[in-house]
């Protein structure tokens, strides 16, 4: 048993052992405990794939099933109390949490929440892995697959083609084993708050998360060897903190340490180049194997997730004064460092390195790197301040500055050059960049109460990045923001808010991008694209919602959003980004025994990007240029429905679709390269081909549950549930386990039908 | 320093503010007549409220400690409505108070804590008093004395765009139940915008994707100043919450020489079971397009990974 699994179970085991009697005891003296209503069932589920996103983020597995276990107590004089909850216990969802203390003095919980993620089902593998990150194929697979490539390069080896390939692997496929790609997520929870009613109070809270499982990752040799494996998860993140509140009159100041580490129990992944079993050099490092080329390394090699830390200490506080003023502030200093060791450039033999003295040396010992550890640090600083009051009844103003900086202190290490798809050595130094930035943000904001029925508020914010190595160093945004909202009775809401935003930028490096070069080799980028995340920008967002009461019994809401960001002076990259959103709820309530509610939400976004093909330089040529309109229009409805006609009877309906519809529009021009070289005795191109299928989905689910009770212990529920899911997407459109260039996994997480049906026994102990 | 004319204008602003209206605070309202009868009183007449607040936490003796008024604590003295019920006027109801006068009660002992940013956060300023969301009385949910059964019930109450991103295809495990709103919002304000717990977006995603955080050897620039540039947290039609997906979110940024800057605009590779070529057909046109090579796009640690290759 792991550490902190053992931790954990043991922080439990304590809780219970300490509460439970402690409870018991006082039982005698006062304490009762009290077991909820008790509801046991059996579940059976038909699925008619293995489509892993039926159970995406739950388990719904047929069998024996108690979806709540709940216990609590307290002593005679309320004081003292307990609670367990128990979700799904037993299931691979389940969630546990313990709460006992004593009322304004302590508080002891823990909480254990499993979280499950599925990505694929049975998706198929060549590979075994032996030990934990190492994935191998048999070496008399690997030797014959290399040898079948090596005897027709000899031959001809123009035949290389994907049909030969594609024959190659396919008898291997047909025997490959299935693998389910998924992650589980354990996360424990133990917080204990002390001497709750005295100034100073304190608080210990210990966090750990386990992930383990698998999921999609490229792996890949070269364009024309793509391989995708189960990336192996071992995570264990823990973190403590300790935290202090000294309350005084009016405010409050808080205070702690925190202590953040995160550990990959699986850090590197060696995996075999299925067409390789010896190590070889391959000048282009892309086509390989093909009819140019057939080299390449024999085993890949790839540094998952590093090891990390953060430290944080952190104060923060927010006091009252006289006349309505409050102030407040919060500073938190963090330490993020990591210094995982490095892995060798390649664990391809047959590659020499050349170092910054001209002479070679073995790329695959890590002792021929500059650095043994990556040994990086960033400091980081918040500064949060706010002054605020409320003058009169009817007016408030606040001001607001914050400041954040994220300062990379990392040393920035030369490397004499590196090694392109563990298959040939790039003499191209390169030189790491501890990319460092800060944003600061000052607004103030007015509200005023136009009476007792109606708000309306006004703010100005200016927001500024200033960054390091990046091709905008510094920039401000202008955001203006307005929202008035108004309930002039008891029966009518009416919310509104608006906000425009002005992002103007200075110069734009475009030599930036390069900073990783030792030898800066000339921009390589559009010089007219502009980043988004930097470019100059406009935006405005409205929204306006209002709820209306009718009658007694019913509710009825209305709703607009709309935000557009508009790049306008980017000529390349993303122009334009707009998403309009129109809802509607209804319900109505005409007694505690009926219920009903109705929501609609329709939504339609456009998104607007250009790009120019180029070749080994930027294009100069604007018939190279190219450009996609997206759209994606979302409709999402539900229902809800409930019923209790008498004692004994209960209906509850439920329901939702949501329907996703995408399409990309291009545009491309005959005679520019992005229509060029159809290939050999293919038409021309005349038109880019736009995609309709810009990720297309459907969900419908529909429940319908019905509980009789029997008397006031006992009832009697059954329920039944639907669900059906389509997925059409251009981008999973017809995959299948080996491509030109490319050997997938292919994982399900298709379409699926699935039909559950439940009965249940609620019973009051 | 861009910023030091703008700051010293509105502090001169707030100290004008201080100096005018300071002195214009609004003074205590007059005292009640009425006077206090204990909650034992009130609970021969409105037995279900009591039995109700009797199994939260201000029905417990913790509270008793710290107010020993019970009901009139927030009811305010009900002599004048004990002496007789039927006169309106001296009931001690809420109904018809103003959202600021029923969040000044709540936050007369919920100073502190979750709380500590209320006066000024973003719902204060719209007008929303405590009791939109909770009820001392009538709550639905496990925890929080909410109005709705879960947390993201009550948020959805008015976010319904965000109630929409959740029904997508790739979302966070909300609708499931396995994480909450407040897991990573605090409604009651925070110092960060969007009401974010955490000192930003990034530190708050890097609670549950610790992976994530670095520093690494090779960085993503965009990755490492703000998670939201490719992702979008409530919910998307396209792979691992992307904004746009792969390879065009790529390609919103980086459009170089040789392959980034290319139409990929195949639709199907040909297969041996699809053998009919397709003119337009592309290899970085499925799957995970880019990420098929570029795995390490969050950060590499690889010393042959300039490109975030592994």
């Amino acid at each position: 048993m792991r550490p902190h699994k053992f931790l954990c179970l043991a922080g439990a085991l304590l809780l219970c052992a300490g509460t439970l009697p402690l409870a018991a005891a006082e039982g005698s003296g006062g304490f009762s405990l009290k077991l909820e209503p008790l509801v046991i069932g059996a579940l059976d589920t038909d699925v008619d794939t293995d489509s892993a996103k039926f159970m995406e983020y739950r388990d719904l597995g047929s069998g024996f099933m108690v979806p709540k276990l709940s216990l609590s107590g307290e002593s005679e004089d309320g004081n003292r109390y307990l609670t367990l909850n128990f979700n799904k216990p037993g299931k691979r969802d389940g969630r546990y949490t313990i709460e006992y203390g004593l009322a304004g003095k302590y508080a002891l919980s823990f909480d254990y929440n499993k979280i499950i993620h599925n990505f694929g089902n049975n998706g198929k593998l060549l590979w075994t892995q032996t030990s934990p990150g190492r994935y191998e194929i048999a070496d008399p697979t690997q030797a014959a697959l290399q040898g079948a490539i090596v005897s027709q390069f000899a031959r001809d080896r123009a035949g290389i083609t994907f049909g030969f390939l594609n024959n190659l692997i396919r008898p291997y496929l047909a025997t490959a084993q299935e693998v389910d790609l998924g992650l589980q997520r354990d996360r424990a929870t133990t917080r204990l708050d002390v001497l709750k009613d005295r100034p100073v109070s304190w608080s210990f809270e210990y966090y750990h998360e386990n992930r383990n499982g698998t999921r999609p990752f490229g792996g890949s040799f070269g364009f024309n060897n793509v391989t995708e494996l189960p990336e192996p998860i071992d995570y264990d993140t823990t973190d403590a903190t300790v935290s202090g509140r000294w309350a005084v009159k009016g405010g409050a100041l808080n205070f702690g340490y925190r202590l953040s580490k995160f550990e990959n129990n699986v850090s590197t992944l060696i995996y075999d180049n299925p067409f390789r079993s010896t190590d070889a050099t391959d000048a282009s490092a892309y086509s390989s194997p093909g009819s140019g080329s057939i080299g390449g390394a024999a085993k890949g090699l790839v540094d998952l997730a590093a090891d990390n830390k953060m430290t944080s200490l952190f104060a923060n506080g927010r006091w009252k004064f006289a006349g309505n003023w409050f102030a407040g502030g919060a500073v938190t200093y963090s330490d993020m460092k990591q210094d995982d060791p490095l892995l060798p450039y390649t664990l391809n033999t047959a590659i020499r390195g050349i170092g910054f003295d001209g002479r070679t040396f073995d790329p695959t010992n890590v002792a021929n790197l500059p650095v043994s550890s990556a040994d990086r640090e960033a400091k980081v600083l918040n500064l949060n301040g706010d002054l605020g009051t409320r003058f009169g009844k009817n007016f408030s103003f606040t001001l607001r500055y914050r400041y954040y900086d994220y300062d990379n202190k990392s040393k920035r290490i030369e490397f004499p050059g590196y090694v392109r798809f563990n298959a040939v050595w790039e003499n191209i130094a390169r030189v790491t960049v501890p990319y460092a930035y800060t944003t600061q943000d000052v607004s103030a904001e007015f509200g005023w109460n136009l009476g007792p029925t109606a708000d309306l508020a006004l703010s100005y914010a200016r927001k500024s990045w200033d960054r390091k190595f990046r091709e905008i160093k510094s920039s401000d945004e202008d955001v203006l923001k307005g929202s008035f909202d108004w309930r002039p009775n008891g029966r009518v809401t009416v919310r509104a808010s608006g906000e425009l935003g002005d992002r103007s930028i200075g110069h734009y490096d475009t030599d930036a991008a390069e900073a990783s070069f030792v030898e800066p080799e000339g921009a390589s980028n559009l010089p007219a694209l502009r980043k988004y995340d930097e470019a100059a920008r406009k935006y405005n967002s409205e929204n306006v919602w209002a709820q209306f009461l009718l009658g007694d019994a019913v509710t009825l809401s209305v709703g607009v959003t709309h935000r557009l960001d508009d790049y306008n002076k980017s000529q390349f990259g993303l122009k334009k980004d707009k998403v309009m959103q129109y809802n509607l709820d209804f319900s109505y309530n005409p007694n505690e025994k009926t219920s009903l509610y109705l929501f609609g939400n329709i939504s339609d976004r456009d998104v607007d990007q250009a790009a120019r093909q180029s070749g080994a330089t930027p294009s100069t040529r604007d018939i190279d240029s190219w450009s996609v309109k997206f759209n994606e229009k979302n409709d999402t409805y539900g229902l809800g429905f409930t019923a209790k006609p008498n004692t004994s009877w209960a209906f509850d309906v439920s329901g939702s679709y949501a329907k996703a519809d995408g399409n990309a529009d291009f545009t491309a021009f005959v005679g520019g390269l992005p229509l060029a070289s159809p290939g050999a005795g293919l038409p021309a191109r005349t038109a880019a081909q736009d995609i309709g299928n810009y990720e297309d989905f459907e969900l419908f689910s529909a429940k319908l549950k019905v509980d009789y009770t029997i008397n006031a212990n006992l009832t009697v529920g059954a329920w039944y549930q639907y669900e059906d899911y389509t997925a059409d997407s251009f981008i999973n459109e017809g995959l299948t386990n080996y491509l030109p260039g490319a050997l997938l996994l292919v994982g399900s997480n298709g379409d699926y039908t699935a039909n559950l049906v439940a009965l249940t026994l609620k019973v009051d102990l | 320093m861009r910023f030091r004319g703008f700051t010293i204008t509105l502090l001169v602003v707030a100290a004008a503010l201080v100096a005018g209206w300071a002195r214009a605070a609004p003074q205590a309202g007059a005292a009640s007549a009425a006077t206090y009868v204990g909650s034992e009183t009130c609970a021969t007449c409105h037995d279900k409220e009591a039995a109700k607040l009797a199994e939260t936490s201000h029905g417990r003796a913790g509270f008793a400690a710290k107010s020993p008024h019970g009901c009139e604590t927030c009811h305010g003295p009900g002599s004048l409505h004990v002496d007789d019920p039927d006169i309106k006027a001296n009931q001690p109801t809420l109904a018809g108070k103003s959202a600021q006068e029923l969040s000044a009660i709540c936050t007369t002992c919920h100073t502190s804590g979750a709380q500590q940013y209320w006066a000024g956060s973003r719902h204060e300023t719209r007008g929303l008093a405590c009791t939109d969301c909770h009820s001392v009385h009538n709550f639905k949910s496990d925890n929080a004395q909410l109005k709705a059964v879960s947390a993201m019930d009550q948020c959805f109450n008015c976010h319904k765009d965000v109630r929409a991103e959740t029904f997508k295809n790739s979302h966070h495990p909300i609708r499931e139940g396995k994480i909450s709103c407040a897991d990573c919002h605090n409604p009651h304000g925070t110092v960060t915008a969007k009401l974010i717990k955490a000192s930003s977006v990034n530190e708050q995603c890097y609670t549950c994707h610790t992976e994530k955080r670095g520093p690494f050897l090779w960085e993503h620039p965009p990755v490492r100043e703000n998670c939201l540039n490719c992702h979008t947290p409530h919910g998307s039609n396209h792979i691992k919450l992307q904004r746009t997906t792969v390879p065009f979110i790529c390609q919103q940024c980086h459009s170089n020489t040789r392959h980034p800057g290319t139409l990929y605009d195949g639709l199907r590779a040909p297969t041996l079971e699809n053998e009919e070529p397709n003119p337009l057909a592309s290899n970085r046109l499925f799957n995970r397009a880019c990420l098929d090579c570029h795995a390490a796009i969050h950060g590499s640690n690889h010393p042959s990974s300039p490109y975030l290759a592994h």
